[in-house]
Formats: structure tokens, sequence, C-alpha cells
């Protein structure tokens, strides 16, 4: 797959931080790209960068191979800020018109597409009503819908799920790998770990300015396990407390956890098991939750600046 | 199709669409009007005829002569009495009384009370003045043995005097001054109104947070351009319609002109054309209300995209540039009284206050009031400045537009400016 999306040092700072301290991306097409990190990570400044809000201070970037045109390209990106409305007084066949034509779309070119999407999120009765007649839910999908009824080559949504219900949440989902599946690519930024590693292919973990880690969901819970297993048993087990070939770490019931160290080996551990008896139902390793990886390393790091960064975001 | 283009265009349409547009555009000469003609009636209304009791002392002042006058003049009726009436309106059914004394016709009185049981305004107790006057002057023309044909003389013969610019033949200074005083409030009132719905305009961006996806497909800086210009639009069409009124107005008066206001209303029309350079008043106009627009709306954008949802934020925001306006108006009341003073030259020349002072001047004439250098000094630091006012707003409002949850200060807009990038 080629390269959608290239960021080649990129640096961004500000009077009183360094928003983002030279990041290093690529993201190929037609990925579900999590962009992951804390509050005032840097996320949102590097986004606006990718968008064109703002001039990197350093750094390239390159977009379907070409140098990033800030002018040009935004006709090919469709992006969803996290502070996100719409014109409350103003109608909504109005308002897509309007955003459409803004991102490039001829008057005609505009009415189809919207023509389209209103069809498929059975929005069509809707176009003259004001956005403020709208339930919240409505207002989110006609804002989703504003944002990729352009066909963008890249989508960039950030923090989509949240104020979102349920109904709506799969809705979006579901149009996300849609989309990702007719070769858009998408970048998702959030700081909610369990939406990523059910969407994403690959992730990027960014905290303080800084791309912490990044590569595929499986890879990245790879990289950080911790030889942990759980074992299943068919009745309750008991264990010699002494010259086990493994760590315990738990045990409630059936359930037992263990963690290989330096030397050992999973079927050394199962014979051990198998000697004593037991009955095994299952046995699986445990790979650690993004939660858990994101949170390893981004504790310990100053909280401090998730509130300077609101003014310093700019 | 360009994107600042499709700004203006959503900026001008939704504005103009919206039925309080065009009930404004409607209603505000109507209530002019309404407010010339009500306040005469009420002024009308509010005359009452007084009846009052004359105890005359002088003997000037007889039966047959207050009778005569009462016929000639209902709005004040003046009874002879013998006898100091009683202290009220329900004993006596007069409304007062005055005690007339002995008099000498070659002094007349300085002030005669005129006792009331109630208190009257002076459009009611001047018509009882004007009575007793016109008695009076009778008593001293008899006296002096002047007839009517002398009295139409003595009223009539008479020089006035009426200035004249020699070097501008067309300017005429009262008018002048009425034209001028129109001008420099209707500058004001431009200004202040649209200046600050380009305000709530980026501010209603800001709070609805639509301007984070504005500017994902346009420069902050079209955003702010495109509502400028829209706005600015939105007043331009407002004017036109109200001339178009105008226009349409006066030439149902100048058909139909049977009755006497018409009439007069058409007279004074056209002296007021003939007295001042018509088309040069309306170019300058024009000039000053765009750039001075364009001056002030950049400003208003600016504080607009700093305010977060709080009005008086925006308030106390927006006071300096309200300031800024409100001292041009003084210095536009003092440059009207005296039009080639330093304060009117000064005032014409600096950038927030020239196009309200100098659009107060241009009626005294050009180039005779005010100098043609002055005029092009002032056209063009306006146009300057302007051109740089665009630009620093444009500089706070990129920062400010998406900034969310921080009380911001001037101090720290100027920051914004000095800022790179």
């Amino acid at each position: 797959m080629p390269t959608i999306l290239s960021l080649q040092h990129l640096k961004k700072y500000f009077e009183s931080q360094k928003a983002v301290d030279d990041i290093s991306l690529s993201i190929e097409e037609g990925q579900i790209f999590g962009l992951l990190g804390p509050n005032g990570a840097g996320k949102t400044t590097l986004i606006r960068m990718i968008t064109g809000i703002f001039y990197p201070d350093h750094g390239e970037i390159f977009f379907q191979g070409k140098k990033f045109d800030p002018i040009a390209d935004v006709r090919f990106i469709g992006y969803m800020p996290e502070e996100r409305g719409l014109y409350k007084k103003m109608k909504v066949g109005e308002q897509a018109m309007y955003l459409a034509q803004l991102k490039g779309l001829s008057h005609r070119e505009a009415k189809e597409k919207i023509g389209l999407w209103f069809e498929r999120f059975g929005m069509e009765s809707w176009w003259n009503k004001k956005v403020e007649d709208l339930s919240k839910g409505m207002g989110q999908k006609l804002q989703f819908v504003t944002t990729v009824l352009h066909d963008p080559r890249l989508i960039i949504l950030d923090e989509p799920f949240s104020g979102l219900d349920p109904v709506n949440s799969n809705l979006i989902k579901d149009e996300i790998y849609r989309l990702a599946a007719s070769g858009a690519t998408i970048i998702f930024s959030t700081h909610r770990m369990e939406q990523v590693e059910e969407i994403c292919d690959q992730i990027a973990l960014v905290n303080r300015g800084k791309k912490i880690l990044d590569g595929t969901v499986t890879d990245v819970r790879s990289q950080y396990k911790e030889n942990l297993f759980l074992v299943e048993t068919a009745a309750a087990a008991s264990l010699p407390s002494e010259a086990l070939p493994f760590t315990l770490v738990n045990q409630s019931g059936n359930k037992l956890y263990l963690q290989l160290g330096e030397g050992q080996s999973r079927n050394q551990a199962l014979r051990f098991l198998l000697d004593q008896q037991l009955d095994i139902v299952s046995f699986k390793e445990m790979l650690p939750s993004l939660n858990d990886i994101f949170i390893k390393l981004v504790e310990g790091t100053p909280v401090s600046r998730s509130f300077e960064t609101k003014k310093d975001q700019l | 199709m360009n994107k600042t283009w499709i700004i203006i265009k959503r900026e001008y349409l939704t504005r103009v669409q919206k039925k309080t547009f065009i009930i404004a555009t409607l209603l505000l000469p109507l209530l002019y009007v309404g407010l010339i003609f009500g306040m005469g009636f009420i002024a009308e209304k509010s005359r009452e005829t007084l009846s009052i009791a004359v105890i005359d002392s002088s003997g000037y002042f007889s039966a047959p002569v207050l009778e005569k006058q009462n016929q000639l003049d209902s709005s004040s009726v003046l009874t002879l009495v013998s006898g100091v009436p009683a202290d009220s309106k329900a004993e006596t059914k007069y409304d007062g009384y005055l005690i007339i004394p002995a008099l000498d016709w070659t002094k007349g009185l300085d002030s005669l009370p005129l006792n009331t049981f109630k208190s009257y305004g002076s459009a009611t107790t001047a018509a009882v003045e004007a009575k007793i006057n016109r008695i009076w002057s009778e008593v001293v023309n008899d006296s002096l043995q002047i007839d009517l044909g002398k009295q139409m003389i003595l009223s009539q013969s008479r020089i006035g005097i009426k200035s004249k610019n020699i070097v501008d033949e067309k300017s005429d200074s009262s008018k002048a001054e009425g034209i001028g005083y129109a001008a420099g409030l209707l500058m004001y009132f431009i200004l202040l109104v649209y200046g600050s719905q380009v305000m709530m305009g980026v501010m209603e961006e800001k709070t609805n947070r639509i301007a984070e996806v504005i500017v994902s497909s346009v420069r902050p800086f079209q955003m702010m351009l495109g509502k400028i210009i829209g706005i600015g639009a939105v007043a331009l069409t407002q004017f036109l319609l109200w001339i178009v009124f105008i226009l349409v107005a006066y030439n149902i008066a100048k058909e139909g002109g049977t009755q006497m206001g018409a009439a007069e209303m058409v007279g004074n029309m056209q002296r007021l054309f003939t007295a001042v350079n018509v088309p040069l008043i309306l170019f300058c106009f024009g000039f000053y209300f765009l750039a001075g627009f364009f001056f002030y709306a950049s400003l208003y954008g600016a504080v607009g995209s700093a305010v977060n949802e709080d009005i008086r934020e925006a308030q106390s925001l927006s006071f300096p540039i309200t300031m800024l306006v409100i001292i041009s108006i003084a210095m536009m009341t003092a440059a009207i009284a005296n039009p080639s003073s330093p304060i009117a030259v000064w005032g014409s020349l600096i950038p927030f206050s020239s196009p309200i002072v100098m659009m107060a001047r241009i009626p005294y004439g050009v180039p005779g009031t005010v100098p043609w250098w002055q005029l092009i000094a002032s056209m063009a630091i306006l146009v300057l400045s302007f051109l740089v006012m665009v630009w620093v707003a444009g500089k706070i409002y990129r920062t400010g537009i998406l900034l969310y949850g921080k009380k911001i200060t001037w101090t720290e807009m100027l920051k914004w400016i000095v800022r790179k990038n």
C-alpha cells in the first residue's frame, strides 16, 4: 500500500512549551490509524498542522507523495475537530451545501453528494430543518456527513465518539470501516483506548509533544507483553508453594495467573502443571491492553501540562 | 469559485433574508418620520387654551379690546373682571389671572406674573403672552400715531446678513452644518451597529464551535475578510434601500405636490441639493463608509475572536473601540462649530476619527474649508490604516478563534500581533 501521509521531523513550539517536538510518522492508504495520547500531548496541534490550520515551525509534511499544499490539499482532507459545531440558525441543507462548497465542490457536485449521503443516513427530510431544531444525535450525524461528503482521501476524526449515544456510535463506526474499505485513510485521535483496540490497524502514542511508540496494535501489545499467562482448570487447583518453574502471580478458584521469567518456557510450565494432575481447560497468553501500556508509559509525566495546553495549543 | 466569495455570499444572504433586516429597513425610516411628526403632534396636543381673568388698573385692557383679540385668536381667552378671583379653578371658572398695574406706555413692563392654579407648559403661556403683547403694540402704535402702512414698513424693512464662502460658491454654512451633522451621525451609526455585528458574528462562530471546522477548509484570514465584506454589503444594501425610499418619496411629493407640506419638502430638498456639492459628498460618504467600516470592523472582528461566549467579556473588550467612536463624535461636534480649527483638521486626519469628522466637514466645501491636501491625506492615511488594521486583526483572529476557555486581555492580543507566524 502506498503511503498517503508522511510527517518528517515536525516541530511546533509555542511561547511556553514544545507542543509538537520532532514527530515523524507515516500512514499507509486505507488504514485506520489511531493517534493516541493524554490531554495536552500535542495531538490537536499535530492534527492542525496536517489539516493546514497551522504551519509547522520545522519539518515537512508529504501528502499523496507530494509536499503538502495547505490550500489545494484541503479538498482531499475531511476533518472533524474535537471542538465541533454548526451554524444553529442555518438550514440543514444549506449548511451542508456551504461546507461542501468551502471544500471546493461545485454547486452541482455538492448537491449530488449531499443527496447520496442524506439518503444513506435517512436524512432526506431534514433539508429545510434548522440545525437548532435537530436532536443532539441528529446534529452529530449531520456533522459527520459534512466531514466526509466531499469524498476525502484522508479523514481525521478527533474524539469522534465523544457525546455519541451507542446507536449513533455504531453507525459512525460502521461508516469508518466502510470508508476505510473503499480506500480512504482514517486518522482517529482519542484518549479512549478500548475504541482504538477495536477499530485501529496501526497506532502512534504521543506524549509531551513526542512520539513514544508506534506500530500495529498486535505488535505494540506483544512488544509490551509481560509473559503473563492465564490457565483455567476444571476444578480449583492447589499448587506446591516451592520449586515452581514460573511465578504464580495470582490465583482465584480455577484461574491461575502465571508469569514466566528469564529462561522459563511455556512448555516447562505446562508440563509442570500436567504433572500436578490438573485438568487443564485452557492456556493462553495475556497481552497487556493498550490502556495498560498507555498508563504505564504516560504515568509519572507531569499532569500539569494538560492544564497549560488549552491556552498554548496555538 | 473563490472561497472568500462563498463566505461573503453566506454572510450577506443569511442577514438580508432575516426578518429583522427587512423590518429594520422598513421601520427605521418610518420611525424617523413618525418621530418628527409625532413630536410636532404632541407639542400641538399638549397646548391648552387658557381662560385668564384680567384685573386691569392701566385702562388699556378694556373689555372691547380683549373681546376683539379673543375673536382674532382663540388660543387663549382673556376676560376683564373687577376683583381678584378666588384661589381655585372650581370657584372661578378661570385657569388663572393677570393683575395689570398702572402702566407707562413708553416703558411697558419687564415681567408681569401670570398667576395660575396649575403649572402650564411654555407653549400654553406663550399664547397669553402673545395676545397681551398684540394689545400692547396697538397701544404703543396708537400713542406714536403709527398707522397700518407705517407698521408694515417697520416690520418688514430690515437688512439680513448671510455668510458666503467666496472660495467655494456652493458652501452654505447653515445647510452644511445640517448635512455635516447628518453625515457624521450616520457614519457613527454605521460604524457602531455594523461593527458590532461583525463582532457578534465572529463570536457566534466561536461559541457554535464551527470555527475550527471552517478553518480546516479556508484560511482564517479569508474567513474574517468574508465576514467583514459580507456585513459591509448588508450595510450598503440597507443604505441604498433608504436612498431609494427617499427618492421615491421625493418624486411622489413632487408629482402630487398640491399639499402644502409636500411642496415645502420638495422645495427644501431642492434648495439643499443646490447648496452643497452633492456628488462630492456622496462619493466621500461612500469612501469613508467603506474604509471606516473596514477599519472598525476588523477591530471588532479581532475582539470577537478573543471572546469566550460571555457577552460581558465582549462588552469590556470592545469598550476601547466604542470609546474611539464616541471620542470621534465629540471631535465632530467641535469640528462643526469651527470646521477649520486644529481639532477639526487633526480629527479628520487621524484614522479612527476621520470617517466621522471628515464627513462632517466636507459639506462646508472642498477646497474652501477642507483643502484638497487634507482630503487626500486623510483618505490615504485611512486606507493605509485599514490595511494595517485588517492585517493586525487577521493575526489576532487566527489565534483567538481557536482558543477556548481562557480570558484574554488586550495586552495578550497585542502579543499575538508581534509574534512571528
